[in-house]
Protein backbone atom coordinates (compact mmCIF):
# COMPACT_ATOMS: atom_id res chain seq x y z
CA UNK A 1 0.00 0.00 0.00
CA UNK A 2 0.93 3.58 -0.14
CA UNK A 3 1.64 4.39 3.71
CA UNK A 4 4.60 6.72 2.83
CA UNK A 5 2.32 8.74 0.24
CA UNK A 6 -0.04 11.29 1.32
CA UNK A 7 1.40 13.54 3.84
CA UNK A 8 0.14 16.60 4.36
CA UNK A 9 1.44 20.13 4.77
CA UNK A 10 3.18 23.26 4.26
CA UNK A 11 6.35 23.19 2.35
CA UNK A 12 8.45 24.43 5.47
CA UNK A 13 7.86 20.99 6.85
CA UNK A 14 7.31 19.03 4.47
CA UNK A 15 11.06 19.84 3.02
CA UNK A 16 12.69 18.14 5.90
CA UNK A 17 10.57 14.66 5.82
CA UNK A 18 11.91 12.13 3.87
CA UNK A 19 10.87 8.31 3.95
CA UNK A 20 13.08 5.57 2.39
CA UNK A 21 11.47 1.72 1.98
CA UNK A 22 13.84 -0.63 1.05
CA UNK A 23 11.93 -3.63 -0.26
CA UNK A 24 12.36 -7.51 -1.47
CA UNK A 25 10.24 -8.39 -4.22
CA UNK A 26 8.46 -11.61 -3.34
CA UNK A 27 9.09 -14.67 -5.85
CA UNK A 28 11.56 -12.07 -7.75
CA UNK A 29 15.03 -11.56 -5.87
CA UNK A 30 13.56 -12.12 -1.94
CA UNK A 31 15.79 -15.28 -1.99
CA UNK A 32 19.30 -14.62 -0.62
CA UNK A 33 18.29 -11.31 0.01
CA UNK A 34 18.31 -11.40 3.73
CA UNK A 35 22.10 -10.99 3.51
CA UNK A 36 21.76 -7.69 1.73
CA UNK A 37 19.29 -6.22 3.47
CA UNK A 38 21.24 -6.29 6.51
CA UNK A 39 24.07 -4.64 5.31
CA UNK A 40 21.27 -1.86 4.47
CA UNK A 41 20.10 -1.93 7.82
CA UNK A 42 23.12 -1.34 9.03
CA UNK A 43 23.88 1.45 6.56
CA UNK A 44 20.91 3.61 7.12
CA UNK A 45 20.96 2.98 10.71
CA UNK A 46 24.53 4.42 10.85
CA UNK A 47 23.77 7.79 8.94
CA UNK A 48 21.01 8.64 12.03
CA UNK A 49 16.93 8.12 10.50
CA UNK A 50 14.36 9.76 12.94
CA UNK A 51 13.00 6.63 13.03
CA UNK A 52 13.56 3.14 11.96
CA UNK A 53 11.13 -0.23 12.49
CA UNK A 54 8.80 -3.04 10.93
CA UNK A 55 5.86 -4.52 10.89
CA UNK A 56 7.23 -7.82 12.50
CA UNK A 57 8.61 -6.08 15.74
CA UNK A 58 7.72 -2.16 15.91
CA UNK A 59 9.96 0.56 15.80
CA UNK A 60 12.84 2.32 17.90
CA UNK A 61 10.23 4.59 19.60
CA UNK A 62 8.43 1.64 21.40
CA UNK A 63 11.65 0.35 22.46
CA UNK A 64 12.99 -1.96 19.80
CA UNK A 65 16.74 -2.20 19.16
CA UNK A 66 18.52 -2.42 15.30
CA UNK A 67 19.25 -5.84 16.11
CA UNK A 68 15.68 -6.75 16.73
CA UNK A 69 14.73 -5.53 13.68
CA UNK A 70 17.39 -7.58 11.77
CA UNK A 71 16.47 -10.69 13.64
CA UNK A 72 12.61 -10.27 12.77
CA UNK A 73 13.34 -9.58 8.78
CA UNK A 74 10.92 -12.54 7.11
CA UNK A 75 11.44 -14.21 3.93
CA UNK A 76 10.86 -11.25 2.16
CA UNK A 77 12.80 -8.58 4.13
CA UNK A 78 12.27 -4.89 4.12
CA UNK A 79 14.00 -1.64 5.42
CA UNK A 80 11.39 1.39 6.55
CA UNK A 81 12.73 4.38 7.81
CA UNK A 82 12.28 8.43 7.83
CA UNK A 83 15.22 11.11 7.77
CA UNK A 84 14.46 14.31 9.66
CA UNK A 85 17.04 16.12 6.90
CA UNK A 86 17.51 16.00 2.71
CA UNK A 87 21.35 15.61 3.37
CA UNK A 88 20.53 12.11 5.46
CA UNK A 89 17.79 10.81 3.19
CA UNK A 90 20.00 11.39 0.04
CA UNK A 91 23.58 10.06 2.22
CA UNK A 92 21.67 6.92 2.64
CA UNK A 93 20.23 6.18 -1.02
CA UNK A 94 23.58 6.75 -1.88
CA UNK A 95 24.80 4.29 0.57
CA UNK A 96 22.12 1.43 -0.89
CA UNK A 97 23.68 2.62 -4.49
CA UNK A 98 27.16 1.53 -3.52
CA UNK A 99 26.37 -1.72 -1.42
CA UNK A 100 24.56 -2.49 -4.97
CA UNK A 101 22.01 -5.18 -3.45
CA UNK A 102 19.69 -5.43 -5.92
CA UNK A 103 16.76 -4.45 -3.41
CA UNK A 104 14.38 -1.58 -4.64
CA UNK A 105 14.42 1.65 -3.27
CA UNK A 106 11.31 4.06 -2.76
CA UNK A 107 12.07 7.56 -2.02
CA UNK A 108 9.06 9.46 -0.86
CA UNK A 109 9.37 13.25 0.12
CA UNK A 110 9.48 16.63 -2.50
CA UNK A 111 9.68 16.18 -6.52
CA UNK A 112 12.24 18.63 -7.03
CA UNK A 113 14.28 17.60 -4.56
CA UNK A 114 14.56 13.84 -5.16
CA UNK A 115 14.73 14.60 -8.79
CA UNK A 116 18.07 16.61 -8.27
CA UNK A 117 19.64 13.96 -6.31
CA UNK A 118 18.91 11.43 -8.91
CA UNK A 119 20.59 13.28 -11.32
CA UNK A 120 23.82 14.21 -8.97
CA UNK A 121 24.05 10.68 -8.40
CA UNK A 122 23.65 9.05 -11.84
CA UNK A 123 20.09 7.12 -10.89
CA UNK A 124 17.72 7.28 -13.56
CA UNK A 125 14.28 7.26 -11.36
CA UNK A 126 11.82 4.24 -12.64
CA UNK A 127 8.18 5.15 -11.48
CA UNK A 128 6.64 7.44 -9.41
CA UNK A 129 3.57 7.78 -7.19
CA UNK A 130 1.70 11.07 -7.12
CA UNK A 131 -0.67 11.98 -4.50
CA UNK A 132 -3.69 13.82 -5.72
CA UNK A 133 -5.28 14.55 -2.68
CA UNK A 134 -8.62 13.73 -0.44
CA UNK A 135 -11.63 13.25 -2.11
CA UNK A 136 -15.15 12.77 -1.52
CA UNK A 137 -16.87 13.40 1.74
CA UNK A 138 -14.38 15.97 2.93
CA UNK A 139 -16.14 17.42 5.78
CA UNK A 140 -15.42 14.25 7.80
CA UNK A 141 -11.59 15.61 7.97
CA UNK A 142 -10.22 17.24 11.31
CA UNK A 143 -8.31 20.44 11.00
CA UNK A 144 -5.31 20.56 8.81
CA UNK A 145 -3.50 20.93 12.06
CA UNK A 146 -4.37 17.73 13.49
CA UNK A 147 -3.94 16.47 9.58
CA UNK A 148 -0.04 16.99 9.38
CA UNK A 149 0.49 14.62 12.20
CA UNK A 150 -2.43 11.94 11.20
CA UNK A 151 -1.06 11.66 7.46
CA UNK A 152 2.20 10.82 8.58
CA UNK A 153 1.14 7.30 9.81
CA UNK A 154 -0.30 6.22 6.43
CA UNK A 155 -1.64 3.18 8.19
CA UNK A 156 -3.74 5.18 9.97
CA UNK A 157 -2.65 4.38 13.45
CA UNK A 158 -2.15 7.16 14.87
CA UNK A 159 -5.21 8.99 15.34
CA UNK A 160 -7.28 11.74 15.35
CA UNK A 161 -8.88 11.73 18.96
CA UNK A 162 -5.38 11.33 20.13
CA UNK A 163 -4.03 14.13 18.32
CA UNK A 164 -6.59 16.28 19.06
CA UNK A 165 -5.90 15.52 22.47
CA UNK A 166 -2.40 15.97 22.92
CA UNK A 167 -2.67 19.57 20.88
CA UNK A 168 -4.67 20.79 23.47
CA UNK A 169 -2.66 19.73 26.20
CA UNK A 170 0.41 21.25 24.66
CA UNK A 171 -1.43 24.49 23.73
CA UNK A 172 -2.32 24.85 27.89
CA UNK A 173 1.31 23.71 28.99
CA UNK A 174 0.30 20.69 30.60
CA UNK A 175 2.63 18.47 27.75
CA UNK A 176 5.75 19.00 25.98
CA UNK A 177 6.26 18.94 22.51
CA UNK A 178 8.60 16.27 23.17
CA UNK A 179 6.89 14.10 25.23
CA UNK A 180 3.86 14.98 23.42
CA UNK A 181 5.84 13.54 19.86
CA UNK A 182 6.82 10.37 22.35
CA UNK A 183 3.12 9.91 23.18
CA UNK A 184 1.76 9.80 19.45
CA UNK A 185 5.28 8.98 18.08
CA UNK A 186 5.22 4.74 19.13
CA UNK A 187 1.83 4.12 17.50
CA UNK A 188 3.44 4.07 14.40
CA UNK A 189 4.34 0.02 14.06
CA UNK A 190 7.03 0.53 11.02
CA UNK A 191 8.94 3.36 11.34
CA UNK A 192 7.97 6.17 9.03
CA UNK A 193 6.13 8.28 11.54
CA UNK A 194 8.98 11.86 11.67
CA UNK A 195 9.66 12.43 15.06
CA UNK A 196 11.56 15.69 14.55
CA UNK A 197 9.12 17.13 12.20
CA UNK A 198 6.17 16.05 14.79
CA UNK A 199 7.97 17.75 17.61
CA UNK A 200 7.98 21.15 15.06
CA UNK A 201 4.64 20.98 14.75
CA UNK A 202 4.01 20.53 18.49
CA UNK A 203 6.02 23.21 18.94
CA UNK A 204 3.98 25.67 17.41
CA UNK A 205 1.28 24.85 19.48
CA UNK A 206 3.58 25.05 22.60
CA UNK A 207 2.41 28.48 24.84
CA UNK A 208 5.34 31.47 23.57
CA UNK A 209 7.67 31.54 26.74
CA UNK B 1 -11.82 -5.69 20.80
CA UNK B 2 -13.33 -5.99 23.91
CA UNK B 3 -12.65 -4.93 27.39
CA UNK B 4 -13.49 -7.25 30.58
CA UNK B 5 -15.94 -5.61 32.29
CA UNK B 6 -15.31 -7.43 35.59
CA UNK B 7 -11.07 -6.30 35.35
CA UNK B 8 -11.82 -2.68 33.74
CA UNK B 9 -11.33 0.23 36.59
CA UNK B 10 -12.81 2.93 34.37
CA UNK B 11 -9.56 5.19 34.40
CA UNK B 12 -10.09 6.18 30.43
CA UNK B 13 -6.47 6.14 29.69
CA UNK B 14 -7.29 4.02 27.22
CA UNK B 15 -9.99 5.77 25.58
CA UNK B 16 -8.21 8.95 23.13
CA UNK B 17 -5.91 5.95 21.25
CA UNK B 18 -8.59 4.84 19.62
CA UNK B 19 -7.95 6.15 16.08
CA UNK B 20 -11.92 5.68 15.30
CA UNK B 21 -12.87 6.95 19.02
CA UNK B 22 -15.11 3.46 19.21
CA UNK B 23 -13.92 3.16 22.86
CA UNK B 24 -16.64 4.73 25.47
CA UNK B 25 -16.77 5.68 28.91
CA UNK B 26 -19.91 3.87 31.11
CA UNK B 27 -20.57 5.10 34.91
CA UNK B 28 -17.71 2.93 35.89
CA UNK B 29 -15.97 1.22 33.48
CA UNK B 30 -15.20 1.87 29.64
CA UNK B 31 -16.03 -0.60 26.61
CA UNK B 32 -15.99 -0.87 22.97
CA UNK B 33 -18.25 -0.12 20.78
CA UNK B 34 -18.43 -3.21 19.06
CA UNK B 35 -19.56 -1.90 15.32
CA UNK B 36 -17.24 0.98 15.08
CA UNK B 37 -14.42 -1.00 16.34
CA UNK B 38 -11.91 -1.42 12.94
CA UNK B 39 -9.72 -4.35 14.59
CA UNK B 40 -6.70 -1.97 14.22
CA UNK B 41 -4.98 -3.25 17.67
CA UNK B 42 -3.49 -0.28 18.83
CA UNK B 43 -5.72 -0.02 22.60
CA UNK B 44 -4.14 -4.02 22.90
CA UNK B 45 -0.48 -3.34 21.61
CA UNK B 46 0.33 0.53 22.55
CA UNK B 47 -2.17 1.59 25.80
CA UNK B 48 -0.84 -0.17 28.27
CA UNK B 49 -4.17 -1.00 30.14
CA UNK B 50 -2.59 -0.94 33.84
CA UNK B 51 -5.11 -3.91 34.47
CA UNK B 52 -4.91 -5.75 31.72
CA UNK B 53 -8.39 -5.76 30.56
CA UNK B 54 -8.29 -5.24 26.63
CA UNK B 55 -8.46 -8.75 24.63
CA UNK B 56 -9.18 -9.96 21.35
CA UNK B 57 -12.28 -12.35 21.72
CA UNK B 58 -12.61 -15.58 19.84
CA UNK B 59 -15.07 -14.12 16.95
CA UNK B 60 -13.16 -11.21 16.31
CA UNK B 61 -11.15 -13.61 13.60
CA UNK B 62 -14.91 -14.83 12.76
CA UNK B 63 -16.07 -14.18 8.97
CA UNK B 64 -16.97 -11.85 8.29
CA UNK B 65 -15.29 -9.68 11.03
CA UNK B 66 -12.00 -11.28 10.09
CA UNK B 67 -11.79 -8.59 7.52
CA UNK B 68 -11.51 -5.66 9.68
CA UNK B 69 -8.04 -6.89 11.26
CA UNK B 70 -6.74 -7.31 7.69
CA UNK B 71 -7.65 -3.92 6.63
CA UNK B 72 -6.99 -2.45 9.67
CA UNK B 73 -3.68 -3.73 11.41
CA UNK B 74 -0.55 -3.64 9.43
CA UNK B 75 0.93 -6.60 11.41
CA UNK B 76 -1.65 -8.99 10.34
CA UNK B 77 -0.60 -10.81 6.76
CA UNK B 78 -4.07 -11.34 4.17
CA UNK B 79 -3.87 -14.80 3.09
CA UNK B 80 -4.55 -13.79 -0.83
CA UNK B 81 -1.61 -11.63 -1.09
CA UNK B 82 0.65 -13.18 1.19
CA UNK B 83 2.12 -9.28 2.40
CA UNK B 84 1.04 -7.81 5.02
CA UNK B 85 -0.46 -4.51 3.76
CA UNK B 86 -3.84 -3.48 2.35
CA UNK B 87 -2.72 -3.05 -1.36
CA UNK B 88 0.07 -4.59 -3.63
CA UNK B 89 3.59 -3.47 -3.37
CA UNK B 90 2.46 -1.03 -5.61
CA UNK B 91 5.15 1.16 -6.89
CA UNK B 92 7.89 -0.19 -3.92
CA UNK B 93 8.87 -3.21 -6.32
CA UNK B 94 7.89 -1.68 -9.94
CA UNK B 95 11.29 -1.59 -10.83
CA UNK B 96 11.91 -5.44 -10.71
CA UNK B 97 7.72 -6.66 -11.34
CA UNK B 98 6.36 -3.95 -14.15
CA UNK B 99 3.67 -3.89 -12.39
CA UNK B 100 2.90 -1.01 -14.13
CA UNK B 101 4.38 -0.80 -17.46
CA UNK B 102 5.03 2.01 -20.13
CA UNK B 103 1.91 3.04 -22.08
CA UNK B 104 -0.17 2.58 -18.48
CA UNK B 105 -1.07 4.47 -15.46
CA UNK B 106 -1.82 2.65 -12.14
CA UNK B 107 -4.48 4.19 -10.07
CA UNK B 108 -4.85 3.62 -6.09
CA UNK B 109 -8.11 5.20 -4.33
CA UNK B 110 -7.68 4.60 -0.40
CA UNK B 111 -10.99 4.73 1.17
CA UNK B 112 -10.93 5.84 4.80
CA UNK B 113 -7.63 7.57 4.39
CA UNK B 114 -6.70 9.83 5.84
CA UNK B 115 -8.00 8.73 9.42
CA UNK B 116 -11.59 8.13 8.89
CA UNK B 117 -11.92 4.54 8.50
CA UNK B 118 -14.92 3.28 5.94
CA UNK B 119 -17.68 0.41 5.93
CA UNK B 120 -16.82 -1.93 3.07
CA UNK B 121 -19.40 -0.96 0.66
CA UNK B 122 -19.22 2.43 0.81
CA UNK B 123 -16.66 1.95 -2.43
CA UNK B 124 -18.90 0.51 -3.99
CA UNK B 125 -19.91 4.24 -5.10
CA UNK B 126 -16.60 4.15 -7.26
CA UNK B 127 -16.37 0.34 -7.71
CA UNK B 128 -19.83 0.20 -9.81
CA UNK B 129 -19.01 3.02 -11.73
CA UNK B 130 -15.41 2.19 -13.08
CA UNK B 131 -16.92 -1.38 -13.67
CA UNK B 132 -19.23 0.60 -16.30
CA UNK B 133 -16.47 2.07 -17.68
CA UNK B 134 -14.28 -1.44 -18.30
CA UNK B 135 -12.19 -1.04 -15.56
CA UNK B 136 -10.35 -4.44 -14.27
CA UNK B 137 -9.58 -3.88 -10.63
CA UNK B 138 -6.60 -5.76 -9.55
CA UNK B 139 -6.62 -9.31 -9.04
CA UNK B 140 -3.96 -9.36 -5.91
CA UNK B 141 -5.52 -6.98 -3.52
CA UNK B 142 -7.49 -8.26 -1.24
CA UNK B 143 -10.31 -5.34 -1.60
CA UNK B 144 -11.51 -7.38 -5.51
CA UNK B 145 -11.17 -10.24 -3.14
CA UNK B 146 -14.19 -9.07 -1.30
CA UNK B 147 -16.07 -8.73 -4.62
CA UNK B 148 -19.10 -10.52 -5.62
CA UNK B 149 -18.07 -10.30 -9.14
CA UNK B 150 -14.89 -8.20 -10.11
CA UNK B 151 -16.89 -7.21 -13.53
CA UNK B 152 -19.24 -5.33 -11.70
CA UNK B 153 -17.46 -3.89 -8.64
CA UNK B 154 -20.08 -4.95 -6.11
CA UNK B 155 -19.04 -5.93 -2.82
CA UNK B 156 -19.88 -9.34 -1.29
CA UNK B 157 -22.84 -8.98 0.80
CA UNK B 158 -21.72 -10.37 3.75
CA UNK B 159 -18.89 -8.24 4.33
CA UNK B 160 -20.64 -4.60 3.04
CA UNK B 161 -20.43 -3.06 6.52
CA UNK B 162 -17.47 -4.21 7.98
CA UNK B 163 -15.85 -1.32 9.47
CA UNK B 164 -11.84 -0.95 8.39
CA UNK B 165 -9.32 2.08 8.38
CA UNK B 166 -9.11 1.82 4.95
CA UNK B 167 -9.20 0.13 1.92
CA UNK B 168 -7.60 0.62 -1.73
CA UNK B 169 -9.42 0.39 -5.15
CA UNK B 170 -6.62 -0.22 -7.11
CA UNK B 171 -6.22 -0.83 -11.53
CA UNK B 172 -4.58 0.25 -14.32
CA UNK B 173 -5.74 2.47 -17.13
CA UNK B 174 -4.17 2.59 -20.50
CA UNK B 175 -2.59 6.20 -20.58
CA UNK B 176 -5.06 7.47 -23.87
CA UNK B 177 -8.02 6.61 -20.94
CA UNK B 178 -6.43 9.22 -18.42
CA UNK B 179 -8.33 12.28 -18.94
CA UNK B 180 -12.15 9.83 -19.28
CA UNK B 181 -11.11 7.59 -16.22
CA UNK B 182 -9.94 10.24 -13.96
CA UNK B 183 -13.31 12.67 -15.40
CA UNK B 184 -15.36 9.77 -13.72
CA UNK B 185 -13.56 9.46 -9.93
CA UNK B 186 -14.17 13.52 -10.07
CA UNK B 187 -17.78 13.31 -11.07
CA UNK B 188 -18.44 10.24 -9.13
CA UNK B 189 -16.41 11.45 -5.36
CA UNK B 190 -19.51 13.70 -4.79
CA UNK B 191 -21.72 11.24 -4.08
CA UNK B 192 -18.97 9.25 -2.32
CA UNK B 193 -20.58 8.67 1.63
CA UNK B 194 -16.93 8.31 2.57
CA UNK B 195 -13.44 10.15 1.92
CA UNK B 196 -10.51 8.55 -0.44
CA UNK B 197 -6.81 9.46 -0.89
CA UNK B 198 -6.32 9.13 -4.58
CA UNK B 199 -2.72 7.84 -6.04
CA UNK B 200 -1.87 7.65 -9.45
CA UNK B 201 1.25 5.37 -10.33
CA UNK B 202 3.55 6.66 -13.35
CA UNK B 203 6.53 5.08 -15.17
CA UNK B 204 9.18 8.32 -16.19
CA UNK B 205 9.58 8.65 -19.67
CA UNK B 206 12.95 7.55 -21.03
CA UNK B 207 13.87 11.46 -21.03
CA UNK B 208 13.30 11.32 -17.45
CA UNK B 209 10.16 13.51 -17.68
CA UNK B 210 6.05 13.13 -16.18
CA UNK B 211 3.88 14.38 -19.05
CA UNK B 212 1.22 12.80 -16.87
CA UNK B 213 1.43 15.88 -14.55
CA UNK B 214 0.76 18.55 -17.34
CA UNK B 215 -2.33 16.59 -18.29
CA UNK B 216 -3.76 16.21 -14.83
CA UNK B 217 -3.72 19.88 -14.72
CA UNK B 218 -5.27 20.24 -17.53
CA UNK B 219 -8.08 18.62 -16.20
CA UNK B 220 -8.05 20.52 -12.73
CA UNK B 221 -5.78 17.90 -10.97
CA UNK B 222 -2.81 19.06 -9.54
CA UNK B 223 -0.25 16.52 -7.84
CA UNK B 224 1.14 17.33 -4.36
CA UNK B 225 4.71 18.48 -4.69
CA UNK B 226 5.26 15.27 -2.42
CA UNK B 227 5.30 12.09 -3.72
CA UNK B 228 6.99 9.06 -3.97
CA UNK B 229 9.72 7.74 -6.56
CA UNK B 230 10.97 4.04 -7.26
CA UNK B 231 14.28 5.33 -7.95
CA UNK B 232 15.02 2.30 -10.10
CA UNK B 233 17.94 0.41 -7.96
CA UNK B 234 16.13 -3.06 -8.10
CA UNK B 235 17.46 -5.92 -10.11
CA UNK B 236 16.45 -7.64 -12.26
CA UNK B 237 15.66 -4.13 -13.71
CA UNK B 238 12.39 -4.43 -16.12
CA UNK B 239 12.50 -1.65 -18.50
CA UNK B 240 8.68 -2.90 -20.07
Amino acid sequence: MTHSLHRRGTDEYLKNDFTLLVTAASGINHIGSRDGMIKVLEAVWEIGPTNIGSNERGTILSGVTVDQIREGFTKVPRVRCNFATKKKAFAAVKKIKELDTGMSVTLSGPLEATLEMCKEYGIKPHSINLSLDVWGKKDKLPSEEVLELVTMCGHGLVGRPLIEETIEKVKQGKLSPQKATVIIGHLCVCGIYNTERAEKLFEKCAPKK
Amino acid sequence: MRIRQDLCIGCGQCLPYCPMGAIERGKHTSHINWDECVECGICIRQTKCPVNAIYEPPETMEWPRSVRKVFSDPTSKHENTGVRGRGTEEVKTNDVTARFKRGFFGIALEFGRPGVGTRLGDVEVITKALAEEGIRFEAANPLTFLMEDALTGIIKTDVRNEKVLSAIVEFVIPQEDLEEICTKIYDTAGKAKCIFSWALISRFEPDGTLPVVERLERIGIKPSNNMKVNVGLGRPLKEE
